[in-house]
């Protein structure tokens, strides 16, 4: 527009300085909008990079860890009450008060599962399908419960018809809806990965972009006061020295806002979410490794398949070469430190060692009470089943909570520090986008005014 | 003001675009994927007179396949080269009756599983093996690359005596000679053999051990494992898991009565 007056009027040079200082304006207001947008798009970015890590797919992954860990343990629970026949009563009663525990557990994780679930169909699908499925485990249980009171059996495994209904239970637990938990957990360890991934390329990329306009801001409102200065022959006006240096500072505060940012995002990431999630992981399978204890007890005809269960999830939590179980007992027993599997990595940490003593100790006690199985005395191995094979996993599970709290910790710090400094961003963007435009106003204004 | 932010969402497309997102070579880069299956397992991975190849494994890496998007083209694998044709990139995925290890997860990336299977017994008719422990003592079938029978012998602690064969069709007829006494594996594998033979022989139904079958892909490709776990979810939820499980071992009296989405080993 100012372009086509000035040479409409092909002017003389002196008539042409406002339709200039128009021009000259107009590029360093665009500059300015551009330095802004940048700032807008990199602040709007990270924030949706922090809320889908820290507030969704995070809290997820503590819910559904936490729902699978309820619902291994109800199973174990079941197990562990129709191995104790009529004797036991106290330990019995135990076990029937921790069942209804971790079912009230299970409940609540499964509702915040749902309400973390938010419009993604295929996470909601599954928290459905959980809550049928949890009805179906109840019915079930509480069936074999009920057979096993009947029977009035000796300690060790139950009648076969108590067997067979639980049976029908344990596999709708541990084929069913163990794994559509364990699957969830996962997912969200997948929408954190791909989050991550994209934010690691867009926010330093536009983190260049801001300080590309930045600069071209900066040297646009130079070239404006030594064109002012040079027509006018005056010396820098303050409104625009004013707005220079709004500039360089919003300019300055956004890098170094994004930059924290992308570093919260990654510690958040690295040094809290994948561990989290990995501590998480191992500590579902160890639930459904102690189960499988209690399972290989009850039942005789499955007992092959249970051994070869916990065999398998021993070697995915910590893996030492080893072709069975007893070689893999005697592996952990003699401390070999160069472990691989899920917790391998996790080990190093300063609660690490404490995670292996107790591991180490959960296997000894698995030892022990296998010797007692295979010496037939079954009244001795629910005994230590019950007794110093479930300290010995607390204390190993302790541990694991110990390290996860750690890292979860870790994790909530660096959303919390990359969205405070992204809030601060937000309150004085408007201020300096304000304040710049009004000391832009009021350098340009007064000298285009001196034509009219 | 929009327009800037066009530039700068426009500019940061492109930077991303160039980069790649996340980096790392992944198969779904590809328009065409080759996928590995069996070509000696009746009814799991097999190839017809026709040089085409059908079973439940083909079926699987077909959806799969087409879930992301990719055509696909099937190379036949024998199990002693499964880990090969990934290391080597000949095969871009396999579905060959992988069983997931933790120490084949040192070479290759598991996604899934996509189906539990267990270690079961093939017999002669009127034999009288009903669980693993009636092994002791007996010859079995070691086919090569397979970990089956070392599974009885080491992980069971089972003195079974082993003759080695190259594949099942040789261990097969070894079988109904008399030279061994029983075949053990993948109850899908067995089932499938005991279809095609028809000659009556049986299945012990022993399940001793359960066997996790993965689709092996190339380590390090964690966004392809990401997504073939989305589409074996999807494959169990629209039902697509069941009707392919009850079509190829339907008829084999295999315990089909529990069809659950598989627990996933993790891409990571």
């Amino acid at each position: 527009m100012t372009m086509v007056q000035a040479r409409v009027a092909s002017p003389p040079a002196r008539r042409s300085v406002p339709g200039s200082i128009r021009v000259i304006s107009g590029i360093t207001v665009a500059s300015l909008a551009l330095l802004f947008a940048a700032l807008a798009v990199g602040g709007v970015s990270a924030r949706d990079g922090l809320r889908v890590i820290g507030r969704d797919a995070g809290p997820q992954v503590v819910a559904t860890a936490g729902l699978y860990f309820a619902l291994s343990d109800m199973d174990a629970q079941v197990a562990d009450v129709l191995v104790l026949g009529r004797a036991y009563e106290q330990q019995r009663r135990a076990a029937l008060a921790r069942y209804d525990e971790r079912r009230l557990e299970a409940n609540r994780a499964l509702l915040k599962a749902f309400e973390l679930s938010g419009d993604n169909p295929a996470e909601r699908r599954t928290a459905e399908s959980l809550l049928d499925g949890l009805g179906r485990y109840e019915r079930l249980a509480g069936q074999a419960l009920l057979l096993n009171e009947r029977s009035s059996h000796e300690p060790g495994p139950p009648p076969d018809e108590v067997v067979r209904t639980y049976r029908q239970a344990t596999d709708l637990m541990r084929l069913v809806l163990l794994p559509q938990a364990y699957n969830l957990t996962l997912e969200n360890g997948t929408i954190v990965r791909r989050t991550y991934d994209e934010k690691a390329v867009v926010v330093p990329l536009v983190r260049v972009a801001v300080v590309v306009a930045g600069l071209l801001a900066l040297a646009c409102l130079v070239w404006l006061q030594v064109f002012l200065a040079r027509r006018f022959r005056r010396v820098f006006g303050p409104a625009l020295l004013a707005a220079t240096v709004a500039t360089l500072v919003a300019l300055v505060a956004g890098v170094a806002v994004l930059g924290q940012d992308q570093e919260a995002l990654r510690r958040a990431k690295k040094a809290g979410f994948d561990s989290v999630l990995t501590v998480a992981r191992a500590r579902a399978i160890s639930t459904s490794m102690q189960g499988d204890e209690s399972r290989y007890l009850l039942d005789k005809e499955r007992a092959d398949t249970y051994e070869h269960t916990f065999l398998d999830k021993s070697l995915a939590v910590l893996y030492l070469e080893a072709g069975n179980l007893s070689t893999y007992h005697k592996a952990v027993a003699e401390r070999s430190s160069k472990a691989l599997g899920l917790l391998g990595p996790e080990l190093a940490a300063r609660d690490g060692q404490a995670v292996l003593e107790t591991y180490r100790g959960f296997q000894a006690a698995d030892t022990e009470f296998r010797r007692l199985v295979a010496e037939g005395r079954n009244a001795d191995a629910v005994a230590a089943r019950l007794g110093p094979v479930r300290q010995a996993f607390d204390a190993y599970d302790q541990a694991l909570l110990v390290m996860s709290g750690r890292h979860e910790n870790v994790f909530e710090r660096a959303i919390d520090t990359g969205e405070s400094s992204l809030d601060n961003l937000w309150r004085l963007l408007p201020f300096a986008i304000g304040g710049i435009a009004l000391l832009m106003f009021a350098g340009v204004w007064p000298r285009l005014k001196e034509y009219r | 003001m929009r327009r800037a932010l066009a530039v700068v969402l426009a500019l940061t497309a492109l930077a991303a675009s160039a980069c790649g997102v996340g980096g790392g070579e992944t198969l779904l880069d590809k328009d065409t994927v080759v996928i590995g299956v069996r070509p000696d397992l009746p009814q799991v991975g097999f190839r017809t007179s026709r040089g085409t190849f059908e079973g439940f494994d083909v079926d699987v890496a077909a959806y799969v396949a087409k879930k992301l998007g990719k055509k696909a083209v099937y190379r036949a694998v024998l199990a002693a080269d499964r880990e090969k044709v990934l290391v080597d990139g000949q095969a871009d995925m396999v579905l060959a009756t992988y069983t997931i290890s933790q120490d084949r997860k040192a070479k290759v990336l598991f996604a899934g599983p996509y189906h539990i299977s267990y270690q079961d017994i093939l017999t002669r008719p009127g034999e009288q093996i009903r669980n693993v422990r009636d092994l002791r003592g007996r010859t079995i079938c070691n086919v090569k690359g397979s970990n089956a029978a070392d599974r009885v012998v080491v992980e069971r602690g089972i003195a079974a005596r082993l003759a080695p064969f190259d594949d099942y069709a040789a261990c097969l007829s070894a079988l109904k000679g008399g030279k061994v006494d029983a075949v053990t594996t993948n109850d899908v594998i067995l089932a499938g053999l005991a279809i095609r033979d028809g000659s009556g022989l049986r299945l012990a139904n022993a399940q001793f051990n359960e066997q996790r079958t993965g689709v092996g892909l190339r380590k390090g490709d964690v966004a392809g494992c990401e997504a073939v776990n989305r589409a074996i979810t999807d494959m169990y939820q629209d039902g697509t898991a069941s009707r392919l499980l009850h079509k190829w071992f339907g008829s084999a009296g295999l315990d089909l009565s529990t069809i659950a989405v598989p627990q996933f080993e993790g891409c990571s």
